[in-house]
């Protein structure tokens, strides 16, 4: 029989400025691996969820296009440059406009999709006009998480209400964000439901991390 | 952060020892500890303040003692129960054993069997070694991941959805429902056609505060989605029951035997909003894709259906998802479930072609004469059926239909062939009474342990004996209360 099921789109935006280089950098590397490899074992998430990688640095760009999992190849990420974050955002919201299936009388349209955000920095671009937009036609779930001392949560939340804080830039703390991001999509592929226009659940923050009011 | 053995104290008093690990497995009430040995789990729940309920706190005592079937009477358990049947429920039921009290409020349960975990072999491309059986595994897409001999066939599917309706029964019939039945909280093992019930901390209890639990998607009986946006006190908010219970577990036996979920098909019901329209998908506007009146959520590419499964699950189905979609009372019960698979467990018939995926299928009767899954014709020259009447009381000599076996070489007979008294259920004497055979091109009935016996010329056939069988043969299975009415039919197969 056809298969009826809805994808559920995931897309994550990593900050590889320069400032990312070095233990960092490789921890999203394999923070990347190991959610793959988590996301593999979970039928729900496994049948539901495509997952995209957009970096961003002095430019953005979108490393690998939405994929269901077990197509998916780890993407080649290297950290160096500026902070594009408004490109990242425009870019964000081109690949929604141009992957996410919307619903037509034959074909059932995607789930509205999840975005995890991660930058350590504060813009180097305009990106308050991107952030507006994307704040106003709301086409996803966005949850950004600032890392380390000199991420600017501010400029996180003139884009989402859902904004983590961690504090420091270490490889255990960005391995356990990228855990919480798998949970995060077990959870939502789990529990896509119920009521229309609930706040989506998400699991609790792990240890260390801070919800940004 | 490395794993640290800790201690929790029992109610009891007693203390066990459990591991703390970072990132525990955690559900939508819950997170999850292991014993050092992994032989029992320490659960503790997500919030505290539901550790804190005394509502919750005197709900899980009574499911672990005087609503307890997996536990003998004599050790606190349910009443009636005895250690066979303790023992029976002890396989189905991943039943909490104890409560914590320390270091905060919890539970303890048994690990599952082995058999509910994968191993390595399970997938050729997966690392599924140690995560739990799953079933949307085995009836979504996921399938094409796991390796042929982890995926089962339709008979064990059938025992599967056979035991899961016992499980059910079991629980309804105490009183109880389990109010979040979902594929998550039933683990499943088609290779060898096992089934065990998990997360019974949040059954409804008679009498005491139910569980604020709603149930998983795609299992949520449709009236409570549709009543979620109201408040928990709201008097037209449905809660969860033994009746949504019911459609959680017509959607599952669909799902097994299907591989395919009843009501997710080709209708779109909201064009704008992904959201709204699996609510509506699910909820108030749900269409059963088989619905025979309404065909605007069927698959255009649908082959095998719940014809293909006889006239007694079919039944059932239309009446859970047709009649009782959107009517709760209508839902056929957990038992009726019970008996309809039993009855159509005995006419599954084994597909002739080797590679056929499913390699059984239901003969339901003469007009079948080739396997639905793969197309293969039926092999055998001849069909031969035990058809069962029942006396209609009152109405000596009267008989109706009362079940249908398909004969093989070697069919085995048992106790609720012979009469009507006797239930293949949890508390059935499973001794052998009879067998079926072929001998010489000739059918044989070889009577083994049964009382009560009679031949076609309505002589007594004491164990040990046997009788020719020809087609039109009738005789008694018991002659005493309740004893069934056999008929022979051999029908050559064109």
């Amino acid at each position: 029989m056809s298969d009826f099921t809805r994808r559920l789109p995931v897309y994550l935006l990593l900050d590889t400025s320069g400032s990312m280089s070095g233990d960092p950098i490789e921890a999203v590397k394999q923070g990347v691996k190991a959610l793959i490899s988590e996301l593999r074992g979970d039928p729900q998430a496994l049948e539901t969820a495509y997952l995209s990688v957009i970096t961003f640095n002095s430019q953005a760009r979108q490393v690998t296009p939405l994929t269901e999992l077990m197509l998916f190849k780890e993407p080649q990420i290297s950290a160096g440059g500026a902070t594009a974050f408004g490109a990242a955002l425009s870019l964000l919201a081109d690949c929604i406009r141009n992957e996410v299936r919307k619903s037509t009388e034959t074909q059932k349209g995607d789930w509205k999709p999840l975005v995890f955000i991660l930058t350590d920095g504060a813009p180097t671009d305009d990106w308050r006009s991107a952030a507006e937009e994307l704040k106003a036609t709301h086409p996803a779930n966005i949850i950004a998480c600032a890392a380390g001392a000199y991420a600017d949560t501010t400029v996180l939340k003139e884009l989402t209400e859902c904004v983590l804080m961690m504090n420091n830039l270490s490889a255990g703390d960005l391995a356990q964000f990228f855990t919480w991001v798998s949970s995060s999509i077990k959870m939502s592929s789990k529990s896509l439901d119920a009521k229309p226009g609930a706040n989506i659940e998400l699991p609790p923050p792990p240890q260390g991390f801070v919800i940004v009011p | 952060m490395a794993d640290k053995l800790a201690e929790a104290t029992l109610a009891s008093g007693k203390r066990i020892p459990y591991v703390i690990t970072d990132n525990p497995p955690r559900g939508g009430m819950k997170y999850t500890y292991f014993a050092p040995d992994k032989s029992y789990v320490v659960q503790f729940f997500n919030d505290p303040e539901d550790a804190a309920d005394p509502n919750i706190q005197s709900r899980i005592e009574a499911i672990i003692s005087r609503y307890n079937p997996t536990l003998p009477e004599s050790k606190g358990g349910a009443k009636g129960n005895d250690e066979r049947i303790a023992a029976y429920f002890a396989g189905r039921f991943c039943w909490p054993t104890g409560i914590v009290v320390d270091p905060e409020f919890g539970i303890v349960c048994p690990t599952y069997p082995k058999s509910f975990f994968f191993d390595e072999s399970s997938s050729p491309v997966i690392n599924l070694k140690g995560k739990d059986k799953k079933s949307n595994w085995f009836t979504s897409k996921n399938r094409r991941y796991l390796a042929p001999h982890e995926l089962g066939d339709l008979r064990s599917m059938m025992q599967m959805s056979l035991l899961l309706a016992r499980s059910i029964r079991r629980l309804h019939q105490a009183g109880l429902a389990h109010s979040d039945l979902s594929n998550n909280n039933v683990l499943i093992d088609p290779k060898t056609g096992n089934c065990v019930v998990i997360d019974i901390d949040s059954l409804v209890v008679p009498g005491l505060y139910p569980p604020e639990v709603a149930g998983t998607r795609g299992y949520i009986a449709p009236e409570v989605l549709e009543s979620l946006n109201l408040d928990m006190n709201d008097p037209n908010r449905i809660s969860p029951s033994s009746y949504t219970d019911l459609h959680a577990l017509g959607v599952l036996i669909y799902e097994y035997l299907f591989l395919r979920h009843p009501l997710i098909g080709p209708k779109i019901y909201d064009m704008d909003s992904a959201e709204n329209d699996d609510y509506l998908a699910l909820g108030s506007k749900a269409t059963f894709i088989e619905n025979p009146d309404d065909t605007s959520n069927r698959p255009k590419d649908l082959y095998v259906t719940i014809k293909d499964l006889g006239p007694i699950l079919e039944k059932l189905f239309l009446r859970t998802f047709v009649d009782g979609l959107h009517n709760p009372e209508y839902r056929p019960t957990a038992m009726e479930w019970e008996r309809g698979l039993v009855k159509t467990w005995d006419l599954l018939h084994h597909c002739s072609n080797p590679s056929c995926e499913q390699k059984w299928f239901v003969l339901y009767d003469s007009s079948v004469t080739k396997c639905p899954y793969c197309g293969h014709r039926i092999a055998e020259k001849e069909i031969v059926r035990l058809k069962l009447k029942q006396e209609i009381r009152g109405h000596e000599g009267q008989w109706r239909d009362y079940a249908e076996v398909d004969v093989v070489n070697n069919t085995p007979l048992f106790k609720w062939h012979f009469q009507s008294s006797v239930f293949p259920d949890e508390k059935a004497d499973k001794t052998l009474q009879a067998y079926i055979c072929r001998h010489n091109g000739e059918w044989f009935l070889i009577n083994r342990n049964a009382d009560g016996l009679m031949s076609p010329e309505g002589n007594s056939v004491p164990s040990g004996q046997a009788i020719k069988l020809y087609d039109g043969a009738v005789f008694r299975m018991y002659r005493g209360e309740r004893g069934l009415l056999a008929e022979i039919s051999i029908t050559k197969v064109r």
